[in-house]
């Protein structure tokens, strides 16, 4: 596969004034909980997420060789507070302030304490939790009321790229090469808001998303799978059927034609259609010249 | 004949024709049409059209063109120059379709199959032919497909023209044995001098007739057949000679437009079983239910990774 880096400046491949090098690290993947791959830059400075484009019937040629994964891996820069956060929460559920380095433990993927490294992360850490210096040292304890500001600033930033970009939030699917008549102001805040919920919500748990979500007063959307009527029989009750239409009408004698006796709900129905006017289906199969007298 | 205009690039059509012979301009005039290298692996087919005022008929009869394929290569030669010698009176045109243009009509996503593009080919240089100002009253053709419907197929196109289309055409009528001369010959000179685009390092170039029941032919194949790229242009990829070799020689090359039994590519493209719509539980049976992937990530293709 080939790998792309949209990266700053400060380059995760500069290792030179650094002590460590960039290396991929398998680290738990907030919103699944499970293992994903990430980067962390030279020295740690930096936290990158790595996505991978894949598509079926892909190849690349590269130089003189084929490669036959035609995959595309993109390494990005993330805010490492993402990963950190989920630890915060589950020792904040003990409701002590604690050292950070003892928060941020992973007996499965030690390699999560390397995130506190991250330039960005002490710093910035005041955004999800409190803290209390006593003397050099510092304690934290997970802010729920902290992180919804802080993902909501995440949410309204993510709005303003989205709009930059031309992103299309719609329902609709957007084709780049369709234009449109309608000018894509047509979306309302509140798809931006949502679309922009979506793309955060990646970097979360669901418990936090859904928090979030009523943070952002948005209300939750039923999926229609729920709205679907259910898919089992009815039950019988144990009273008898009755017909809701009254099908003896057909038999009075102002209906002009009797139906016969055994007639389907369809028949019915068609037979009440007004037919002046019309040809009866025989009349196209006799003979020329035999027309019908109505 | 000069094909170099077809050499400098052999990928694809070349028209190359004679200078029209001014009485071809006044006077009514017949023309014929046949093909040459229709069945080979390698190599082009080429049309050939050849006309002549149809009082020059008889004229044409006594220069004794026959069916070239009851001619030796040397006796082709002889002919076409005649031919090119009873300019006077004589006009030609050939149309070569390189096998790279035969492969990639045939193997395109909307197939365009031989006869169709044989058709096409034809009626391009009777085209040409009427478009040079040639006075055109009568067209013989030998057939390709059913001749009956082929020959109605000509007549539409070309109303106030006599369209004959018969089996053998080229030893019936002697305006068809010299365009099959033409084409023979230009496909000869062509198989013969082929220039590969293509390194083809230390594989010789004795590919015989290049016909598929030819040991030479087969052998040759065989021997440049690339695991990657398969052949040079000069091979005829829609042919089941090769494709047969390449699948069993080659490495699997999937297409989006492959055809797969329905059960298999739906479940490779995720497609859900239309019998699990009806069921009780349909859907949620996603690999992870709790989470799904937002629609600027899959729209995109994006996914994550959990090793490299």
């Amino acid at each position: 596969m080939l790998v792309v880096s949209l990266l700053s400046s400060d380059s995760v491949l500069d290792a030179k004034k650094q002590d460590s090098d960039p290396a991929f690290v398998r680290l738990r993947n907030p919103t699944t909980d499970e293992a994903s791959l990430y980067m962390l830059g030279a020295g740690d400075a930096q936290m990158y997420e790595v996505k991978a484009f894949e598509e079926d019937f892909h190849s690349w040629f590269v130089g003189q060789t084929v490669q036959r994964d035609g995959r595309l891996l993109f390494v990005t820069p993330m805010d490492p507070l993402f990963l950190i956060l989920p630890y915060l929460i589950k020792a904040g559920k003990e409701g002590k302030f604690q050292p950070v380095d003892q928060i941020v433990m992973d007996e499965e993927f030690p390699v999560c304490s390397r995130l506190l490294s991250c330039t960005r992360s002490l710093a910035s850490l005041h955004h999800i939790a409190e803290e209390k210096e006593v003397g050099s040292l510092k304690f934290h304890r997970y802010s729920q009321e902290k992180t919804m500001n802080w993902l909501k600033k995440k949410v309204e930033r993510t709005v303003v790229a989205l709009k930059k970009k031309n992103i299309s939030v719609g329902e609709g699917v957007k084709s780049t090469t369709y234009i449109r008549v309608k000018s894509e102001s047509e979306y309302h805040e509140e798809d931006y808001l949502r679309y922009a919920h979506g793309l955060i919500s990646e970097y979360i748990s669901e418990d936090l998303s859904k928090a979030l979500l009523k943070h952002l007063q948005l209300p939750e959307l039923t999926s229609p799978k729920e709205t679907e009527p259910p898919s089992k029989k009815r039950k019988l009750s144990g009273n008898a059927v009755e017909a809701e239409e009254d099908y003896t009408k057909f038999n009075s004698a102002d209906f002009a034609r009797k139906p016969p006796k055994k007639m389907t709900a369809a028949q019915k129905t068609l037979a009440k259609v007004d037919k002046t006017g019309m040809k009866t289906m025989s009349s196209f199969f006799s003979p020329k010249g035999k027309t019908e007298k109505k | 004949m000069d094909l170099g205009p077809f050499e400098t690039d052999n990928s694809v059509s070349c028209r190359l024709a004679s200078q029209i012979p001014d009485v071809c301009k006044t006077e009514d005039c017949c023309l014929g049409i046949d093909e040459a290298g229709r069945g080979p692996v390698l190599g082009p087919m080429v049309y050939g059209i050849c006309f002549c005022p149809v009082s020059k008929k008889q004229q044409l009869k006594d220069s004794k063109v026959a069916d070239s394929k009851t001619l030796s290569e040397a006796e082709r030669e002889k002919l076409f120059q005649n031919l090119d010698e009873a300019k006077s009176y004589v006009g030609w045109a050939v149309q070569i379709l390189s096998p790279n243009t035969i492969s990639t009509s045939m193997l395109q996503r909307t197939k365009y199959n031989l006869n169709a593009l044989s058709h096409d080919t034809a009626i391009g240089l009777v085209q040409f032919a009427l478009d040079s100002g040639v006075q055109l009253k009568e067209v013989y053709v030998d057939t390709v497909g059913p001749a009956d419907k082929y020959e109605a197929k000509l007549s539409q196109l070309f109303p106030g023209i006599e369209v004959t289309v018969r089996p053998k055409a080229d030893s019936l009528f002697p305006v068809v044995s010299a365009a099959s001369i033409c084409a023979k010959v230009a496909r000869d000179r062509v198989v013969k001098g082929w220039n590969f685009a293509e390194d083809m390092g230390e594989v010789d170039t004795d590919y015989g007739s290049g016909y598929p029941n030819d040991p030479k032919t087969k052998a040759w194949l065989l021997k440049c057949l690339d695991p990657v790229f398969g052949y040079p242009q000069f091979v005829r990829f829609s042919w089941s000679t090769a494709q047969t070799l390449m699948d069993s020689k080659a490495v699997t090359v999937h297409w989006d437009d492959d055809e797969e039994d329905g059960e298999k590519a739906a479940q490779r493209q995720h497609n859900k079983s239309m019998l699990s719509y009806f069921s009780a539980s349909a859907g949620g049976k996603d690999q992870n239910p709790s989470h799904q992937t937002h629609r600027f990530l899959t729209e995109r293709r994006l996914k994550s990774l959990c090793t490299l």
